[in-house]
């Protein structure tokens, strides 16, 4: 027989003013199995838990209700205070009277009578509780970051300072991101490459990061603390080990006129190529479509030429696996082109600016390109179409980014400073041009920023227009702007020689393939959902795996470098202990009924349901059954109400706690 | 008004203006950020085509010849309330005066002379008295823009409330107040006053 204790809390006035405690106590205390029933007036304060403790003890008391708010609030509190006094912290339960009853009616007669029902609900369900004892998983300090741009360079740093190995992986064959192919940054207008490289070598020279460039993420398996992550190493067609980096090769390839991607397709690299100057590692890449040797068969020039002999033609794509106990999701941003046609849109991208087919309409990536001192123009801002100074530039923000129309409705955050910067950058450079912006709102919310913006306006002469553009036109070898200025209620016609346009930041492509590999979830935009919008912005919802840079939401530099940096605290944290503890509420399959019909796998959000062998004395297999990892195991139920055969529960909310609770009714 | 298409195109930015004006004014036309407050407080907004932040607006977007054809830089009493007020340290009366400067030297006393006219009887008032003789101002004005009898209805009730004297008080300092004249005209000769 339990000897159950009911705490009713007043609440000070809270829950008091609208029911009555000491009766909800008196009929509480005559339900069987109750041994004592009390009410008090701060159950939470200190004295308050005194009072349950000391009649734990009293009263030999083997279950708890506490009668008070929401076990969001308080169910810790009062879960550690009967621990202390020596009950398992899962026979303490609290019945929620405040947020589920007093603040919510008026009349007391009838919320003293629901109250009254609330708990002796809560005394039905503690009854057929269990003792459940800690889950403890042990922790592999090492962990895996996805991306090699700012975000997960700052997160590697961070982690291997602190003594802990990291495994870097990046999709291209160098390191720095977008971020390298930035000429200047706001609001300070450093150059980005200059602050950039030191840490991209920090990285390569780092003894405790391992890097994988030119690799994806394969496969990902484990939890929390114990992730095997299958790791795909693309043919690079030349040996790291080997290679010195001398750049022979780059120079003799007789294949030489593909666009570079990284230049935004203005430069040319030939078929063996390092992205740019100060790719990290230093090592180049065959491109094996364009490659001559590869195509036909005929030139191997580039292995002729090497000098030590590491360019291999034979090498394939290489799987390895590592082990790890965090990881840290850092793959950045895509720009949306005006030529695509977005998720969730009618509308195939921006006919009113020509579709992408107008040359001398770039986006701001290209711009950038275009006035990096390493870029194909050597700094200078020329138009693509005929190499020629534009004299009068128009800057368009918006481009994609709110607008739903396009399927696009979030703000993408940097667009306002990086055109402010870009309309600074293109008045140093070319001193009697002028630049006009198209804008709805200037949204600079940030440490110098909106100086940083005015400036542009004040002294470096942009013309900031509020109203968006209606449509570009070619006109001779002039664009054609039509606007309207919303402050003086006209329409604004300019002649430009080059348009910029400050298109959306979208998740990279592929975001979502890899938040399925991971088993983490996403927004309509295939953004990566944080756990809390607030007060866990870091962390993804499952266990173990972080977030950090514009993979989670449009951010600048300095954002995605303080969430990188907080990820890897988050991850330090994790690595500071050598076991795990974790609330033991996970499911349980009840063998004998379960089928191995797996719907529960379908259904689980953490891939926490594994197969189970089943087999007789003789090492027969008899059955296949479901198997809950309770290290991986949310505790969120779903599978509890797949099951067709009612074989997993989940505990402390059993189908028999569930009944007894609304038989008490 | 001269017909012209609503439109402002890059051909018809004047951009050189919002210099001149800058220069002129010794306050920055281009930090207005359009936030409209002038144009709440202006006593005199109501009579303007365009209140006060369009002027600066259209004065940005260098569309000079827009303000020329209105009326609005006239109307501006110069109570300065803009300029106290401006959340972003624009002196917006700083830039009227400018603007009147240079609709001046465009075109003349063409337009709305009953102001210029009463801002140089103004004037000439404290020249020679050394300061206000409202009599004098009221009579001269009336008579120099030929309606004798505007507000003669007003001159009664403000004599008997003692705002209006009926002989004029001259400055014990007139030589000073000739200097401060003097000095303003060799400014305006170089150059450097409106």
């Amino acid at each position: 027989m339990s000897r159950i204790g009911v705490f009713v809390c007043h609440c000070g006035e809270n829950i008091s003013r609208t029911v009555d405690v000491e009766r909800v106590a008196a009929e509480v205390g005559k339900l069987p199995g109750v041994a004592l029933a009390t009410d008090y007036k701060y159950m939470c304060s200190d004295p308050g838990q005194g009072l349950l403790k000391k009649a734990i003890a009293e009263q030999r008391l083997s279950h708890v209700v506490v009668a008070a708010c929401s076990p969001r609030m308080h169910e810790r509190t009062f879960r550690k205070a009967v621990e202390s006094a020596g009950i398992n912290p899962f026979l303490c339960e609290m019945a929620n009277i405040r947020e589920h009853c007093s603040w919510v009616h008026d009349n007391r007669e009838e919320a003293t009578e629901k109250a009254i029902e609330i708990v002796g609900m809560m005394v039905e369900r503690v009854k057929r509780n269990r003792a459940l004892p800690a889950i403890t998983v042990p922790v592999t300090k090492r962990s895996l970051i996805i991306g090699g741009g700012i975000a997960g360079i700052q997160a590697a740093l961070d982690i291997a300072d602190a003594g802990h190995e990291v495994v870097l992986v990046e999709r291209e064959p160098s390191i720095g991101g977008h971020m390298a192919q930035l000429s200047e940054t706001f609001p300070t207008l450093d150059c980005s490459q200059c602050i950039m490289t030191p840490r991209m070598v920090d990285v390569a020279n780092h003894p405790r990061i391992t890097l994988h460039s030119y690799s994806e993420v394969e496969h990902v398996e484990g939890y929390i603390g114990n992730f095997q992550v299958t790791i795909r190493k693309k043919a690079r067609s030349v040996d790291e080990k080997k290679c010195t980096g001398c750049g022979v090769c780059i120079e003799k390839c007789p294949i030489r006129k593909i666009p570079n991607k990284f230049d935004c397709n203005l430069g040319m690299r030939p078929a063996i190529y390092i992205p740019f100057p100060q790719a990290v590692p230093n090592t180049p890449v065959i491109d094996r479509e364009s490659c001559a040797m590869f195509k036909s068969g005929k030139c191997g020039l580039c292995k002729k030429v090497c000098g030590p002999g590491a360019v291999d033609y034979e090498q394939e794509d290489r799987l390895i696996v590592e082990p790890v106990g965090a990881i840290v999701v850092a793959t950045g941003f895509d720009l949306y082109d005006i030529t695509e046609k977005p998720k969730g849109s009618q509308i195939k991208g921006y006919g009113e600016f020509g579709h992408g087919r107008i040359p001398d309409v770039i986006d701001g990536m290209t711009f950038e390109r275009l006035a990096s001192a390493s870029g194909p123009t050597g700094g200078r801002i020329l138009r693509p179409s005929d190499g020629r100074e534009p004299k009068q530039i128009v800057f368009i923000q918006c481009v994609g980014s709110r607008a739903r129309e396009k399927g696009i409705s979030y703000c993408s955050k940097v667009c306002c400073m990086y055109t402010a910067k870009q309309t600074m950058l293109y008045h140093h450079k070319v001193h009697d041009g002028q630049a006009y912006v198209f804008f709805m709102d200037a949204r600079t919310p940030g440490k110098s920023y909106d100086e940083f913006w005015r400036r542009s306006i004040e002294e470096e002469e942009a013309v900031y227009i509020r109203g968006m553009v209606s449509r570009l036109y070619q006109k001779g070898d002039k664009i054609v702007v039509m606007g309207s200025d919303i402050a003086v209620g006209v329409q604004v016609e300019i002649e430009a020689d080059m348009v910029v346009l400050a298109t959306a930041v979208q998740p990279r492509s592929g975001a979502d393939i890899l938040a399925q590999k991971l088993g983490i979830s996403y927004d309509k935009y295939h953004f990566y959902s944080e756990a809390h919008a607030k007060l866990r912005p870091v962390e993804c919802a499952t266990a173990g795996i972080y977030l950090a840079g514009a993979c989670q939401g449009p951010k600048d530099i300095p954002d995605t470098v303080s969430q990188a940096s907080a990820a890897a605290a988050k991850v330090m944290t994790l690595f500071a202990r050598e076991k795990l503890e974790r609330e033991p509420i996970v499911a349980r399959v009840r063998e004998a009924g379960c089928v191995g019909c797996f719907y529960c796998r379908k259904v689980c959000a953490y891939g926490a349901i594994e197969e189970k062998e089943i087999r007789d004395r003789q090492g027969n297999l008899i059955k296949v059954v479901a198997y809950v990892n309770p290290g991986v195991c949310g505790g969120c139920g779903t599978c509890q109400a797949t099951c067709p055969s009612k074989s997993v529960e989940l505990d402390g909310y059993t189908d028999e706690q569930i009944v007894a609770m609304i038989e008490a009714l | 008004m001269k017909k012209k298409k609503m439109i402002i195109s890059s051909q018809t930015m004047e951009l050189d203006v919002v210099r001149k004006v800058e220069a002129l004014s010794g306050t920055s036309v281009r930090r207005c950020f359009q936030c409209g407050k002038c144009s709440a407080g202006c006593p005199m907004a109501t009579f303007m085509e365009h209140p006060p932040n369009r002027i600066v607006r259209l004065l940005q977007l260098g569309q000079w010849q827009r303000i020329l054809a209105g009326r609005s830089i006239w109307y501006c009493a110069s109570c300065e309330t803009c300029s106290t007020r401006c959340p972003n340290k624009v002196h917006l009366a700083s830039i009227m005066d400018a603007l009147r400067k240079l609709s001046w030297d465009a075109e003349g006393p063409s337009k709305e002379s009953y102001v210029q006219l009463a801002n140089r009887l103004f004037l000439e008032n404290i020249r020679s008295y050394g300061r206000q003789y409202e009599m004098r101002l009221a009579a001269v004005f009336n008579v120099k823009s030929g309606q004798f009898l505007k507000d003669l209805m007003l001159g009664p009730k403000l004599i008997s409330k003692g705002k209006l004297k009926m002989f004029h008080q001259k400055n014990r300092n007139m030589a000073e107040i000739e200097k401060i004249f003097s000095r303003i005209e060799e400014m305006r000769k170089k150059g450097e006053a409106l």
